[in-house]
């Protein structure tokens, strides 16, 4: 499979392009919390935060929580979406324990809030891969009507983490899980509270980086770029945004 | 990290181009990104800026959550993280 960037025809692995898509496509059906519109908007406001004058005095600042102001920002999300989201995109490495209290504690709740970070998450790794091969943002998606599915795991509880999470041998019997498919480390207990958006993650990220066995597995090599190479890149990536784990 | 002294396989030019992909200098980008795809090859140029985009993202859910590292892995990386200075970051 190919794909045109940059004037040139660049091979690439069928399932990372379907995944990429797949991905761009479900940023605009109903979620868990947040309807399809609403998920866009969510998608545009991740967009529109590395322009925001607020974020920029924020990150230039000692301590983002001395500065005070408003996000820029089309007004269709409330003011506590909008913080969330652009603090997750242009500050996330100095979000505190009580900061994501604030947020999961206002009128947004936790479990929006939950979706949001995936959301971000996928948004960001899409332009990301598009500014990197040299292609032009992508379009965002028609929203998809419909309601959102506002399905709470039953044994999620807030231990280890910011937020409330679903420890993988608390999955209650009939309900979703989100520890079936990708694995069960610490990382995809993260977003756990939105057991879908585990998956919607997930399935774009594996093809992204590696799937959780291949990671230590080093008799093979998955991707054109060797494991130390794709270490090399996730370490450089990773120091630059400031992220511990 | 300096680029210049890894020793894994066109190391120096990995890094330029994770550092251009995540600055601002959208020439110098231009520039990183030619660079490694003739140091690469295509296949591999389109799995790096996956991978660069897979851990500027995932990085989201691990900061936006709070999510501590294992405590197999922190012992594992204990010494690295020490000769690295990575333990000031410790948020999530």
């Amino acid at each position: 499979m190919f794909i045109e960037a940059d004037g040139l025809s660049l091979p690439i692995r069928p399932a990372l392009a379907e995944q990429i898509d797949e991905a761009w496509r479900r940023l605009a059906r109903p979620g868990t919390w947040w309807n399809g519109a609403e998920r866009v908007a969510i998608a545009a406001e991740v967009r529109r935060a590395p322009t925001c004058d607020l974020c920029r005095r924020r990150k230039e600042a000692l301590s983002p929580y001395t500065v005070d102001g408003a996000h820029d920002t089309d007004g269709v999300l409330a003011p506590e979406a909008v913080e969330a989201i652009h603090r997750l995109k242009t500050d996330a490495g100095r979000i505190t324990g009580k900061w994501v209290r604030s947020i999961a504690d206002s009128p947004l709740g936790e479990e929006r809030y939950v979706e949001i970070i995936s959301l971000s998450a996928i948004v960001t790794a899409i332009d990301t891969f598009d500014r990197a091969m040299g292609l032009p943002l992508r379009a965002l998606p028609e929203p998809v009507p419909g309601e959102p599915s506002r399905v709470r795991p039953a044994g999620a509880v807030r231990d280890i983490a910011w937020v409330t999470t679903l420890a993988p041998d608390k999955v209650a019997p009939g309900e979703i899980n989100p520890f079936a498919v990708h694995g069960e480390k610490n990382i995809h207990r993260t977003v756990s509270l939105v057991p879908q958006e585990v998956f919607n993650f997930f399935d774009l990220d594996v093809e992204l980086y590696l799937h959780d066995h291949e990671i230590r597995d080093f008799s093979i090599e998955p991707r054109a770029i060797n494991h130390a190479q794709i270490e090399l890149i996730a370490a450089r990536a990773s120091a630059i945004n400031g992220c511990f784990y | 990290m300096n680029g210049g002294e890894t020793q894994v396989a066109h190391g120096d030019v990995l890094v330029r181009f994770v550092d251009a992909v995540l600055g601002d200098d959208q020439a110098e980008l231009v520039a990183a990104r030619h660079a490694v795809r003739e140091a690469v090859g295509p296949a591999a140029f389109v799995d790096t800026c996956a991978t660069v985009a897979s851990f500027n993202a995932v990085v989201k859910l691990a900061d936006g959550s709070g999510v501590p590292l294992e405590d197999e892995k922190a012992e594992r990386t204990a010494s690295l993280r020490s000769e690295f200075g990575l333990d000031a970051w410790h948020k999530a």
